[in-house]
């Protein structure tokens, strides 16, 4: 078996539906500007819409053109209002194919490295099991919110970009960048069980985040380990994991901005090893790019222009 | 010439009165000492079982991406785990048969035809060869393991070694349950005679390169 994998060569049974996720790189460099977001998001329209045929997310598409994507990112996801349903499940949708790629990260971890100090592996191998675990749980999350595997495609731009070939870059970019996003996620989401009444939830993500936070500690303390002698490695690390960082804050959905679609973990973050310094930067990163004002006019924008399109596709039809 | 027997604490002319043994209805100490292995053999042998979990823990890993079942890759998970955990148990050992304490990290192959063959069981990759992948570790590597472990727990020496038998205990039973879960899996992914065909074929492959490397300990065709 070789060394290193490309993410296209994760293997999924006929359930899941692979789609490019575009979006999410592109939004990364976007600049905070509504006819940018709304131009960018006409032309990869396309792209969207192929990704979304014989998913559930179909009749969202139909109804609101590329903007939906943008929508169930940009907002927080509250009890009771429009569209939660709909949203909780994309989500938990979304945190299973997660935990998939978590699972097969630390997977190659083990195979990929195979020099490694045995203590990196005890770690690694320690969250194969947590990860497995995690997909059993989200499985069951997920039919929980009365979604099902595979009814909404899946990206595999979490392993994608958190995967790299030098160790101290791989465990910056899964255990701490992507792990790091999933505490992000999971603490949202308890609050989210909380104000629901929905104990079943609130009690398995927690029990989810306490394993997230120990693999994030396994990235603070590999990185530190890897690099101690070497400077230069300790900036590659850095950056890497930074520049994953400005990938997974999805256009700034998740920073450190009050109503942020995805707060930022703060004390769940410290605890599992995360300098103030590096919070503070994590936070300006969410700060970068589109802001929510910008992202919601460009939302409204393109919705109405959608929806005008199919009005007049409708008439021409009829 | 008998000298009765003192008890700590106890000044010379305090005498206990219990009898050293008999008072107690405690079965006769059956074991024997004296075993197959001497503390350097079973130092190599416990580094050669090492090579093994070490390896197998690190495949199984590699192929949590490239097989498609889902319940495959979760199950394997929790194998990975206690792969590992096993190899650090054979570590933990190491020291304590005299190999320093720098040992508990050490893998050894019991030969380079071994150390080859392990690179032969995790050779298959593409998401068509799960049947390949896990009959190599499931049909042949661990029974093989379990067959040698419940060996050296028989033949060492039942005191002297007792602390190897224990942790081989452990080992023994839940490698009992990969197996098992194996088969269960590889059943079910065999649901045609091609199939099974296929999981049959790499047996026989792996079992021959198996049978001639000597297996983890390189002496298979010795202790025949
Ligand atoms: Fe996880
Ligand atoms: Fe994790």
């Amino acid at each position: 078996m070789k060394r290193f994998i490309e993410h296209q060569e994760l293997a999924r049974d006929r359930r899941f539906i692979r789609q490019a996720n575009i979006a999410a790189d592109l939004l990364a460099t976007m600049p905070d500007d509504v006819n940018a977001v709304v131009d960018l998001f006409e032309k990869i329209g396309p792209v969207i819409e192929a990704g979304t045929r014989g998913t559930a997310a179909e009749p969202l598409y139909d109804r609101f053109g590329p903007a939906f994507t943008l929508m169930t990112l940009n907002e927080p996801i509250r009890p009771g209002e429009p569209g939660t349903e709909d949203r909780l499940k994309m989500r938990m949708h979304g945190i299973y194919v997660g935990e998939l790629q978590a699972l097969e990260g630390a997977g190659r971890s083990l195979w990929d490295f195979p020099d490694a100090p045995w203590e990196f592996k005890m770690n690694m191998a320690r969250q194969c099991w947590d990860e497995a675990r995690h997909v059993q749980i989200f499985e069951k999350l997920l039919e929980h919110v009365g979604g099902e595997v595979g009814m909404y495609a899946e990206s595999t731009f979490l392993f994608e970009a958190a995967c790299a070939d030098d160790p101290a870059l791989r465990v910056a970019g899964v255990n701490r960048a992507l792990e790091g996003l999933a505490c992000d996620v999971f603490r949202d989401n308890i609050e989210f069980a909380k104000q629901s009444d929905d104990e079943l939830m609130e009690q398995s993500m927690d029990y989810v985040l306490a394993d997230e936070l120990t693999h994030v500690r396994f990235g603070s303390e590999w990185v530190a380990e890897f690099c101690k002698d070497d400077p230069e490695r300790l900036k590659r690390a850095r950056d890497f994991r930074r520049e994953t960082d400005r990938r997974f804050n999805f256009g700034g959905a998740r920073s450190n901005e009050e109503g942020a679609a995805i707060p930022i973990a703060w004390e769940d973050r410290k605890f599992a090893g995360f300098t103030e310094e590096e919070l503070e930067d994590l936070a300006a990163l969410g700060g970068e790019g589109p802001s929510r004002a910008t992202m919601k006019q460009a939302i409204e924008i393109l919705v109405s222009r959608f929806q005008a399109g199919s009005a007049i596709d409708e008439e021409v039809a009829s | 010439m008998t000298e009765t027997r003192m008890y700590p604490g106890t000044g010379k002319d305090e005498r206990t009165t219990f009898a050293p043994y008999s008072a107690f209805d405690i079965p006769q100490d059956l074991r024997e000492l004296h075993g197959r292995y001497d503390v350097e053999t079973t130092a190599r042998r416990v580094r050669n079982f090492r090579y093994a979990e070490e390896w197998m823990m690190m495949m199984l890993g590699g192929w949590l991406a490239t097989v498609p079942e889902v319940p495959v890759k979760t199950g394997l998970g929790k194998i990975i785990w206690e792969g590992a955990r096993a190899a650090d148990e054979f570590g933990k050992r190491l020291p304590e048969l005299r190999c320093g304490k720098r040992a508990a990290e050490s893998s050894e192959a019991g030969n380079q035809a071994f150390a080859d063959f392990i690179q032969e069981v995790a050779a298959p990759e593409t998401p068509d060869l799960s049947i390949e992948k896990l009959a190599g570790v499931f049909d042949v590597l661990k029974p093989h393991l379990l067959g040698l472990y419940e060996r050296h727990m028989r033949e060492t020496d039942q005191i002297a070694d007792a602390p190897t038998i224990e942790i081989l205990e452990d080992i023994a039973r839940k490698t009992e349950r990969h197996i098992a879960w194996g088969h269960e899996v590889l059943d079910r992914l065999c649901d045609t005679d091609a199939k099974r065909q296929r999981r049959h074929a790499r047996q026989r492959e792996l079992t021959e390169l198996l049978e001639k490397s000597g297996g983890v300990t390189g002496e298979l065709a010795l202790d025949h």
